[in-house]
């Protein structure tokens, strides 16, 4: 395919090869040449080679093919009449290269890299970015009297003085506090309760749960020690912690939470079909389970599984998953009645978390993907207990359309999952209770972290253009300096994913996405401002392994996504990723990790 | 932007994720069974009937009508982009004619539209193929009532002009697909669907005189079809042949 005149400037020094048979004669122009960036995939699909010694674009302009030559033959020198010398190397100029930017990471005050600063008498400086799509920067000059005052770069060595007017004092929304009760044991009796670290479940709570939907045709309590796991079982639907409100509402106030055991959903139909749609993890519980991931159960607790039955097909309808976890719910409500009110029992752990507005620091938003598109592809959103079902909205039924979450809502069981896409990438709801990229902004004084967008995917094509639609009109409202996109799972939603990410990026603010593409997950779709991107795989052959959870996002995925969102905040450049998935890059970005 | 923050930046991160740049994805799922659709088929390899003008290969957006019914004896190529002797042997190692008229005799597909479309997409004014060709055959072919648009490009700036003709038809409700002998372009160029044989520029739809592979490439495209989920979308097809010129 030719290159266009404008395109032909960005790659003067790559390879010079035919993109089209040419007779011999034919003076080489732009129209000549493939297109350099689809190299890797030709060299790839063995549809072209690429040798040493072949001429650059630049020096094979103009010259004269001697014989005919063919679609993706390289250009070398005996090819061509009239070959240019190779141009000497020209000197390099001073670009961000030449910044006083540490290797190491820095701090730094004021985000533009250094750019021309162009003064201009409204009192703004006004940055122009080269190396950041067009994104232009417009602030006061910082209090100089006059406009136009020299900026601070990006990374000086010695960082520029910090402004003498105090900043601003942080503004606490709301706070939650989660008080953290043991539990040392897990037996069946004939009521709930909690005392002395025993978890205490009514037996008959089974066949209340068996009521809770008419879909639901038999439920089983197993409670597994962590020495026992070896247990087969069904395909894991969720993970789900004992949590309950003892003050507030979701979001504030006192959460009791039950540490040390945890409710673990599996389901099949009762034609023996297992209850997923990607990928399964019915196995060894001991096997299927990446312990101790955000949404897993960790090495010591006690899994409490309650396996569901459902009517025969209705595991991909709606109505099948939602059955079997409102059957669950009606087992784990209980335990939450029984740890709603525990005055004078002491907790092990009290966690404090605070919506925090921190004036004076760029504002950043994160937008999570999840899944919309009918069966067990939905989320209950903001239900009234925490991880509850009860009181939950659909997304399906909202359409999928943006929504806002405070931090602390996320993090008090705001999200009760029901999303069954493939195991190893999914987000259930115990991820969301403890979600860590969440946990790490809420908790950067860097950063004024200002919600948390939940939109669907959705199964048609048009509406997935609405929501991603609607989402930018969202951002440019929210005024945010940045922005983080997530999303579990791969295949269909990463085109939301890519207009997602678009949305915002278009919209001049800089973002980073963030999912499992490796091997098994490549993008089919993308675009230019998907320059910036976290990779979530952790198995060794890139692959949906069927282990719960295992490439979800971890602490050390989150603190490299803000690290490389406040880096591209910065204007400091992203290199672009290798052409295909490579592990050497996430360990070289982990080091630059402190 | 505040005035002034701190921010722990650093030198030297590298994206983790290699993204194509596509451009935005249309798509039309295909609903029927094969059996019941209604199939059209385009190339950008320069066919044309041999009573009609020939194109300009120095560059043509113009396009001709060639009934479905056409003898392939009938038919001939021009185009400058590539060798033409597979096409001159076989007309349908580019536009396999004679296996789509057996696919409907054999009942895997429904039926064939009455037009099917060729042009020359070497040189390929991105502009006119975008705005004027592609928006035309879409128009045609939807009038004609088919649900299923299958397609040959031929060199490299040919993959281009065919994909974004059939990104027209996409998004006009038909679905899609480029038997491609350059699947890097039409992925590049935003292909709903893409299935890729390993076939030389030039015999697109497999080796001429070779019905067996020219059957083969087209039912397993179909069958592709039926899988294919989401936009843009790949799938490799185990024939393959080289010609060396």
């Amino acid at each position: 395919m030719s290159l266009s005149k404008e395109t032909l400037e960005a790659h003067l020094n790559d390879p010079a090869v035919l993109c089209c048979r040419r007779p011999a004669g034919t003076v080489l122009s732009a129209a000549d040449f493939e297109d350099p960036t689809i190299f890797p995939d030709l060299v790839d699909s063995n549809l072209m080679t690429l040798k040493e010694g072949g001429l650059t674009i630049q020096q094979a302009l103009g010259a004269t093919l001697i014989n005919d030559g063919e679609a993706l033959t390289q250009l070398t020198p005996d090819l061509l009449d009239g070959v240019k010398e190779a141009p000497a190397e020209e000197p390099e100029e001073a670009d961000e290269e030449a910044a006083p930017a540490d290797e190491e990471p820095c701090s730094c005050y004021a985000a533009p890299a250094p750019a021309p600063a162009a003064p201009a008498s409204d009192g703004y400086v006004h940055l122009h970015l080269d190396k950041a799509e067009g994104l232009d920067l417009v602030f006061p000059a910082g209090g100089a009297p006059v406009a136009g005052a020299p900026v601070p770069p990006a990374c000086a060595a010695a960082p520029a003085p910090a402004p003498e007017e105090p900043a601003p004092a942080d503004k606490v929304m709301r706070t939650l506090v989660k008080k953290d009760y043991p539990v040392t044991k897990v037996e069946l009796g004939d009521a709930t309760s909690y005392a002395d670290g025993v978890l205490t479940i009514d037996e008959s709570l089974v066949e209340a749960a068996k009521k809770a939907d008419p879909l639901v045709k038999d439920v089983e309590l197993k409670i597994i020690e962590p020495s026992e796991r070896h247990v087969y079982s069904n395909t894991i639907m969720d993970v789900i912690p004992i949590a309950a409100k003892a003050e507030g509402k979701l979001g504030e106030g006192v959460t009791n939470v039950l540490s040390g055991a945890v409710f673990v959903l599996t389901g099949m139909d009762e034609a023996g079909v297992q209850v997923h749609e990607f990928g399964s993890c019915e196995g060894y519980m001991d096997e299927k389970i990446r312990y101790g991931r955000p949404g897993c159960p960790d090495a010591d607790d006690i899994m409490i599984r309650v396996d569901v039955k459902i009517q025969e097909g209705t595991g991909m309808e709606r109505r099948g998953p939602f059955a079997a976890h409102s059957a669950a719910d009606v087992i784990v409500h209980s335990c939450r009645e029984a740890i709603k009110d525990l005055d004078g029992v002491k907790p092990v752990k009290e966690e404090t978390f605070k919506d925090v507005r921190r004036a004076g620091r760029p504002r950043v938003v994160l937008v999570k993907e999840i899944m919309g598109q009918g069966a067990m592809h939905d989320n209950l959103l903001v239900p009234t207990e925490p991880c509850g079902v009860k009181g939950g909205q659909k997304n399906v039924d909202l359409g999928n359309v943006p929504v806002v979450l405070s931090p602390n809502e996320v993090l008090d069981g705001g999200i009760h999952a029901l999303a069954c896409i493939g195991p190893a990438t999914k987000e259930i709801t115990r991820h969301f209770f403890r979600e860590p990229m969440v946990e790490a902004l809420q908790t950067d004084e860097e950063l004024d972290l200002t919600g948390v967008v939940f939109i669907g995917s959705p199964q048609v094509n048009d509406e997935k253009t609405f929501v991603s639609e609607r989402l930018g009109a969202l951002i440019e409202a929210m005024e945010v300096d940045g922005a983080i996109v997530t999303t579990e799972g791969f295949g269909n939603n990463h085109i939301d994913f890519s207009e997602n990410i678009a949305a915002i990026g278009s919209r001049g603010v800089p973002v980073v996405g963030v999912t499992f593409a490796a091997y098994q997950g490549q993008l089919v779709v993308g675009n230019k401002y998907m320059d910036a991107m976290i990779e979530l795989n952790k198995d060794p052959e890139g692959f949906e392994n069927e282990i719960l959870a295992d490439n979800t996002t971890t602490p050390e995925d989150a603190a490299r996504a803000i690290l490389m969102l406040k880096t591209k905040m910065a204007g400091i450049p992203i290199e672009p990723p290798e052409h295909k998935w490579d592990e050497a890059v996430i360990e070289a970005n982990k080091k630059l990790v402190k | 932007m505040p005035t002034a923050f701190k921010l722990t930046t650093a030198k030297g991160l590298k994206s983790e994720i290699y993204v194509p740049w596509t451009p935005k994805p249309v798509w039309t799922p295909l609903t029927k069974p094969l059996s019941e659709c209604k199939v059209a088929f385009i190339t950008s390899g320069g066919i044309h009937k041999k009573d009609q003008t020939p194109f300009n290969t120095a560059g043509d957006w113009s396009y001709r009508e060639i009934p479905s019914d056409t003898p392939s004896d009938q038919l001939m190529v021009t185009h400058g982009g590539f060798d033409n002797s597979d096409i001159n042997k076989d007309v349908n190692a580019m536009l396999p004619i004679d296996r789509l008229r057996e696919l409907v005799k054999e009942g895997f597909i429904g039926s064939l539209v009455p037009t099917f479309f060729g042009f020359m997409g070497g040189g390929g004014n991105v502009d006119k193929f975008e705005h004027v060709t592609g928006p035309e055959i879409a128009k045609k072919l939807k009038a004609e009532g088919a649900d299923i648009v299958l397609a040959t490009g031929g060199c490299g700036t040919c993959h281009r002009s065919c994909t974004l003709v059939l990104r027209c038809c996409e998004a006009a409700g038909m679905s899609t697909c480029i038997i491609a002998a350059l699947p890097p372009i039409a992925r590049q160029q935003g292909a709903p669907r893409i299935t890729a044989p390993l076939v030389p520029i030039g015999s697109n739809a497999g080796e001429p005189n070779n019905p067996t592979m020219q059957m083969g490439i087209l039912k397993d495209t179909l069958n592709a079809m039926e899988e294919f989920d989401h936009f843009g979308q790949m799938k490799a097809l185990p024939y393959e042949y080289r010609h060396n010129v």
